[in-house]
């Protein structure tokens, strides 16, 4: 037989809904919130800390979850890249990576928008450095950092309430059958 | 809703009788579909529409055939990805995301051994163990298979031999990963250890046991895989050179290090058909693959491939765990999920290319190119994988963007004993292209020009061909070199820094989509297919096979639809995972998705609107020619007034006949020579970069820190510019990895020394220079709207720009990559025993006095601009091919002006005899020669 | 990657934590401890060296303190580098740690009893296996060392660490405490040879806090590491030094990442007399690095001079 650790029961406040579950002794909390809690934006990179795809915010805290015990978690309140948006709509982090390019292959972004989220938590007006500094766990491939930097810059500009959140490039919902314009640009009866 | 659909026809409005009362039939209706914000449409955006048909959008490189079918909508225009969203909520699902009900682990057994027989395997004890539900090994999966069809040498595992480290022996599906990490410990495998070979020169010698056996192809009893041999032009300009350069490069395997690892999940449906779920960039292979491997059909089948967590070449291969997860799915009758570890990443792969580069350049008194010589061994490890192409691309992919007067080139990749190496982000032109760039920089000194204006004084005008035959089309080379020069200050900085600081220069010249699709005659069927089709809601579906691995060919594909259809690009909906609904499509490679896939749907889009202007003919009663789409609208030119909606006319369009569908497709002209190997290197169109880079370097610890890069990149034309500069800076921060920090360590034991991502050094956030993309728009004239390729090329010129920097910062070139701090010392303190330093601040820095030769080259310069210019916007058409500058007749085949003039694809026999590193693979015979029986 | 099969235990005080590892010894069971987790877990998912037991630090209250006299084991680096309270050189080197959001879990003690490191050590079960193990996992099989190879009794994994060395030059007292009482030793006696022991605690004892002396306060100091990247890396080679300000000669000054354990060089220190480029050669000459990391020993060791000239001099 394979030798298992025992269980013990895990109860923890996840994206604002209280969870509870069964869990080996062992168990690391990046597997929790996978298996467990259904939260699959929590990426597994490397499993050792370096990648930060992981990242989860623990009582406001950014944490790796590959190298925090599941039982490190317990009783505590925990944020995944899905608990940023309010509902449906996109926190303006999120919606700064789509617009500045902060997102390319996608699979480190909910690592690095938990990461900025917690620093803009702490600090709205943070410098080049101090975003640098922030995300310096986090291991992106495609964008070489300058436009996650760039949308971290933008989102802060919106929590400080300098910028309003820019409305989308286009419209989620046109309507295909839209009318012209009101007046005929010529005098009538020219074109007919 | 104004203006809606009538019961029967009349006045615009709804008609009511005097006494207020609607009157009956005379009703409008929104037609189906229609509600939703903006019900207005859009002024036309006139700064994205070309001034050649009447926008405000300036053209410096001429009218481009699609402009007409431009809107204004969304090409040029800066917007997110259309997969954006997805991918900020944490909804993007990926390999290891996917969740089937009754999902089973699978886990795979990995030799240990470097090089071995397979004398037994014993699976009995893990059969046996609980919660195990099937096991499989080699037996089970007897066919070969390989990404190209000339070299198919792997399978799903090991049958008869393991060549690696963590090659594949067999694999355990179980009811949850310990159960199976326990099981696959419990498999029993007997070997027969064999002497292993991890030094590639090795590799060419003949021995035993051949890592494999290509039977009468074989290159004696070496390890050769494959061997090139390539020669264009006169020889015998290379004689009495004014300036020469010889180095002799050294480059470190890397890897793509892409943030997901590889997960596969395969699920045998209820129907029998194989639903295979994985991260892919070319699921067209591994369907094909998984036909051959399993015995079954492709068409039962469905290659479904999920968000990619970053390719880079690296997730191009059919991979021998997806035929694992099928076998195992197929046995236990439930969904195998598998996925890896990182270190099992690293056993995979497919990395650049380890490589011995040999190159010799020479230059004329006259500072014209007069050859390049180099010779390119390549480590394969252990499987072919691209390498065949490889082998070809380490030489013909430098024969642009200079003008040469010989080309020279031998090429050998060699099988070790190592994880295969494959396609990587630049493939096959990286190592060449950084060996060759430095060299021009030294030559450069040489001569005491700068190096600007020796690549300026060579370049290939636009519409030409290269010395192999290559044709070019748009070349923003040029522009490229002048906008970086400006932007970075270089008059000012070049040879004039402080110890310490430097600035250097590096060029970039790539394909855009390889010429020939690997798998079928290309004048038979098309590279790219593209589906379209609308039904009464108006939401446009688009089936491509293009696979996003983050780049956004999605978003391109909704995007040139959305422009040639004018319509908000909300309403293109591109279906591209599934290989059921998905076109053929040889997926994301060789930078072609843009270029082809775009230029698919552009066709595709093109017979969709000529429907709705046709539709609105019969409404309107104008012709075509004399409509606008604009912004969900189709009117008359001369009155926006008259006009109808977009649902209008696509409801009209589909009266009788219901959903509007067509196909687009994309074949490339005829190209290139006829040589053998021609087919290596052909593009429908090339991308030109040009790179400065700035760097500190430590002089008493050797820290190289890169702190800004002006990047130059000719894109052809930036549908996204948003997404072309996020292409241009990651490719910044790819190539000063390589060329700064990773490295993939064989040990003194040959084991793979950092198979993780905390030892496998890829920079961070802090070693991320300050990089400026310049875009460059040479508007290819047959690229989609002008565009070319902006995913690899960019990553070509930040190494030779680094290492150009570090040489003008402390006066040392170091030709063994990367340039880690130890080996950048170690030169440093030779450099100070030899010249008798004791402080290494007091090291002597490069500087530059012009000889008469500058002038010379400037004024050469200038001439060629007025030249390029005219060539570019076709006031000449002219033929151009490389030999012009030597003085050649465009239009007389070079053989019968030239004595000498040589085309061969195999050495002399006094060649024979002087053969670099590479080129002694051709000392051996083939079997075939050799009269073996195999 | 799958965790071995463990149990861990999660006291809420120093005594009950004090009493499971006494039990746990009285049972005959191995056990590790953990604090941050940034150390043992990566390990632990490579199945490197895994006991049946592993007790928890987090959740005891009060050993995270952070002030210039008291630096509590469970302090998290992250907290210790932002601190104003404590001292600026432990700031600077806490600062210094991997990443920062490495620094979020990873903990003062987790960092000072951190495990030696070696290329032929930190990889996956199965890479390992293919090299027949190593003298410091041999799982059971006496392997030899893959460093120096021919013998299996003395391990060279280097000690990584970046704080050890600035605590010691800056005379900090560690406080151990186990399941038979508590005792003190200055940090610089700490560390013991060779890669296995790596340190004094015995079997159930922990390392508690680090204290100093009020005269701390005096103290200057610098920290310099070598490392490829300015993220993730462990030192290649670490120097701190520390003296009363506006007196050099009260000078201490100590390596790390460059043997098993980290050195405070007193002895060489005071045979050079304040001549630096001498101190310098000294060390150098005393330090041997071996080829276990990512760079090459001689270029490591080499660069100790420089090191040292950049903390000595102002």
């Amino acid at each position: 037989m394979i030798p298992v650790a025992p269980s013990v029961v895990w109860k923890s406040n996840i994206n604002g809904q209280q969870k509870e579950s069964l869990i080996p002794s062992n168990a690391i909390l990046l597997d929790v919130l996978r298996d467990k809690a259904g939260c699959l934006g929590v990426k597994r990179g490397c499993d050792m800390g370096t990648c930060g795809c992981c990242t989860v915010m623990i009582d406001g805290v950014p944490r790796l979850s590959c190298l925090t015990m599941a039982q490190d978690g317990a009783g505590k309140e925990i944020i995944t890249v899905e608990g940023l948006s309010d509902g449906a709509h996109l926190a303006p982090i999120q919606q700064c990576f789509g617009e500045h390019g902060g997102s390319q292959c996608g699979f480190c972004t909910p690592g690095f928008l938990v990461a900025s989220q917690a620093l803009l938590n702490e600090n709205s007006n943070p410098s080049e450095q101090e975003i640098a500094c922030a995300i310096e766990g986090n291991l992106c491939r495609c964008t070489g950092y300058q436009q996650i930097i760039d949308s971290i810059k933008a989102a802060a500009e919106i929590h400080r309430g300098e910028k309003e959140s820019t409305p989308p490039v286009s419209d989620a919902h046109p309507d295909p059958h839209p009318t012209g314009p009101d007046e005929p640009t010529m005098p009538p009866g020219h074109a007919r | 809703m104004a203006g809606g659909y009538k019961q029967q026809p009349g006045s615009r409005s709804s008609e009511t009788r005097k006494d207020g009362k609607r009157v009956a039939g005379k009703q409008s209706f929104a037609p189906p579909g229609s509600g939703g914000s903006r019900p207005k449409m859009a002024e036309r955006d006139l700064d994205f529409i070309p001034e050649m048909v009447g926008g405000k959008e300036h053209q410096p490189a001429g009218a481009h055939i699609h402009d007409r079918a431009r809107t204004g909508t969304t090409v040029g225009k800066r917007i997110p990805l259309v997969d954006a969203n997805a991918k900020v909520t944490g909804q993007a699902w990926y390999g290891d995301d996917v969740r089937l009900q009754n999902e089973i682990i699978g886990r795979i057994v990995r030799s240990p051994h470097h090089y071995a027989k397979v004398v037994s395997v014993d699976t009995s004890k893990a059969e046996n163990l609980p919660g195990v539900l099937a096991v499989a090994t080699g037996d089970d999966a007897p066919n070969k298979f390989g990404v190209l069809p000339v070299t198919k040498d792997e399978h799903a595992m090991a049958v008869e031999k393991v060549r690696h480290v963590g090659d594949l022996v067999a694999c355990v599906a179980a009811i949850d990963e310990a159960t199976a990490r326990e099981a696959a410990a419990l498999i029993e495998v007997e070997y027969e250890v064999l002497d292993s070979i991890h030094d590639m020169k090795k590799g060419l010698e003949d021995v035993d046991e051949p890592i494999h056996w290509r039977g009468k192809y074989h290159v004696g009893t070496t390890n050769v895989q494959k061997r090139v041999f390539q020669e264009f032009g006169d020889r015998s300009m290379v004689e009495n050179p004014s300036a020469m350069y010889h180095g002799k490069w050294k480059f470190q395997g890397v890897n793509h290090g892409f943030t997901e690892p590889h997960a596969v999940v395969a699920h045998w449906d209820s129907n029998g058909r194989l639903q295979l779920y994985t991260p892919q960039q070319v699921p067209h292979y591994a369907h094909r693959a998984l036909a051959t491997v399993l015995e079954v059909p492709m068409h039962q089948i469905n290659v479904i491939r999920t968000f990619v967590g970053g390719g880079f070449g690296g997730k191009s291969d059919p991979f021998p765990h997806e035929m694992c997860a099928a076998i195992l799915a197929r046995k236990a009758g439930r969904p195998v999920r598998i996925n890896f570890d990182r270190e099992e990443v690293f056993w995979v792969n497919r990395g650049r290319h380890p490589s011995h580069i040999e190159v010799q350049l020479y230059a004329d008194e006259d500072a014209r190119i007069s050859g390049f010589d180099i010779d390119a061994l390549i480590d394969g490890g252990g499987f072919a994988s691209f390498g065949h192409v490889t082998s070809y691309y380490n030489g013909v992919l430098a024969t642009a963007p200079y003008e040469l007067g010989s080309f020279h080139y031998t090429g050998a990749r060699v099988w070790t004993n190592k994880p295969a190496s494959g396609a990587m982000r630049g493939h096959g032109a990286v190592n060449t292209r950084c060996a060759v760039e430095v060299g021009l920089d030294d030559m450069a000194e040489q001569l005491q020009v700068d190096p600007i204006d020796l690549r300026l004084a060579n370049l290939l005008p636009p519409h030409s061909r290269t010395i192999s035959g290559f044709r070019i089309t748009s070349n923003g080379m040029r522009q490229a070199l002048q906008k970086v020069r400006e932007g970075s200050d270089w008059d000012n900085k070049f040879r004039k820094l402080p110890l310490g600081k430097g600035i250097g220069i590096g060029c970039g010249f790539f394909i855009s989509g390889s010429g020939l699709p690997i798998h079928w005659d290309p004048n038979k069927f098309p590279h790219a297919t593209v589906h379209m089709q609308i039904d009464m809601d108006g939401g446009v579906t688009v089936h491509t096979g293009a696979a996003d691995i983050g780049q956004g060919s999605t978003t391109a594909v909704a995007q040139v639809v959305a422009e040639v259809l004018a319509l908000p690009i909300e309403m293109i909906h591109v279906r591209s995972h599934e290989s059921d609904t998905s076109p053929v499509d040889l997926g994301s490679y060789s930078s072609r998705v843009t270029f082809m896939n775009a230029n698919a749907a552009i066709r595709a889009a093109l017979e969709i609107k000529e429907k709705l202007l046709n539709a609105a003919w019969d409404v309107l009663g104008y012709h075509p020619d004399t409509l606008v789409l604009n912004d969900r609208r189709i009117y008359y030119k001369h009155d926006p007034a008259i006009g109808m909606s977009y649902l209008e006319a696509l409801h009209k369009a589909q009266e009788d006949k219901g959903a509007l569908i067509s196909s687009g497709a994309y074949r490339s002209p005829p190209m290139g020579g006829v040589h053998k190997g021609a087919a290596a290197g052909l593009a429908p169109a090339y991308s030109f970069s040009a790179y400065v880079a700035e760097v500190d370097v430590d002089v008493e610890t050797g820290l190289i820190k890169c702190t800004d890069v002006w990047a130059a990149h000719d894109c052809g034309k930036a549908l996204n510019p948003l997404a072309v500069e996020g292409q241009i800076i990651g490719s910044c921060h790819m190539g000063l990895g390589q060329v700064l920090t990773e490295q993939m360590v064989y040990g003194r034991s040959g084991h793979l020394q950092n198979p993780n991502l905390l030892d496998y050094k890829i920079p961070s956030v802090h070693e991320m220079p300050n990089v400026t993309p310049i875009i460059i728009e040479s508007c290819d004239p047959e690229g989609p709207f002008g565009a070319k390729e902006a995913g690899e090329g960019p990553l070509l010129p930040i190494l030779p720009a680094v290492v150009n920097a570090v040489y003008d910062a402390i006066g040392i070139r170091v030709n063994d990559l990367p340039l880690t701090p130890d080996k950048i010392w170690a030169a440093i303190t030779k450099k100070m025993k030899i010249e008798r330093i004791e402080d290494a601040t007091n090291l002597p820095v490069p500087r530059l006095d012009f000889s008469e030769l500058q002038e010379k080259l400037a004024k050469r310069a200038a001439e060629h601009n007025i030249r390029d210019k005219k060539r570019q916007t076709t006031e000449d058409t002219s033929a151009y091919v490389n030999g012009v500058l030597f003085g050649f007749d465009p239009n007389i085949p070079l053989e019968e002006q030239v004595e000498g003039w040589a085309h061969a694809d195999k050495p002399s026999a006094e060649q024979l005899a002087e053969l670099g590193l590479a080129g002694k693979a051709w000392l051996k015979e083939e079997q075939r020669n050799m009269g073996g029986e195999n | 990657m799958l965790m071995p099969p463990f149990i861990l235990h999660v006291p809420g005080s120093v005594e009950e934590a004090c009493q499971i590892a006494g039990d746990l010894i009285s049972e005959g069971k191995e056990f590790d401890w953990i604090a941050g987790g940034t150390d043992l877990i990566p390990n632990y998912k490579w199945h490197i060296n895994p006991k049946s037991d592993v007790i928890s630090l987090a959740s005891i209250e009060g050993i995270d303190t952070i002030s210039m006299n008291e630096v509590g084991c469970m302090a998290r680096l992250h907290d210790i580098a932002e601190s104003d309270e404590v001292h600026s050189l432990i700031a600077e080197a806490a600062s210094k740690v991997a990443s920062s959001l490495i620094r979020r879990n990873a903990t003062l003690g987790g960092n000072l009893c951190l495990d030696t490191r070696c290329f032929w050590y930190n990889q996956a079960e199965e890479w390992r296996s293919s090299i027949d193990w190593c003298h410091k996992a041999d799982c059971g099989t006496g392997s030899d060392c893959r460093v120096i190879p021919n013998q299996n009794t003395l391990c060279v994994a280097t000690y990584q660490g970046d704080i050890a060395p600035n605590l010691m030059v800056l005379g900090g007292i560690a406080h151990i405490i186990g399941p038979h009482g508590a005792r003190e030793i200055p940090m610089s006696e700490f560390y013991q040879l060779d890669g296995i022991t790596r340190n004094v605690l015995e079997k159930g004892e922990f390392l508690l806090k680090i204290t100093f002396s009020d005269d701390i306060k005096n103290w200057i100091g610098k920290y310099r590491k070598l490392r490829l990247r300015e993220s993730w890396d462990f030192p290649e080679a670490g120097v701190a030094a520390a003296w009363v300000q506006g007196d050099k000669s009260t000078m201490r000054l100590a390596t790390t990442a460059l043997e098993s354990i980290p050195r405070l060089h007193d002895e060489e220190v005071a045979s050079c007399e304040g001549d630096i480029a001498k101190l310098a050669n000294t060390i150098f000459a005393n330090v041997k690095p071996v080829n276990n990391t990512s760079l090459p020993p001689r270029y490591r060791r080499n660069m100790i001079k420089v090191l040292v000239k950049r903390v000595c001099e102002d």
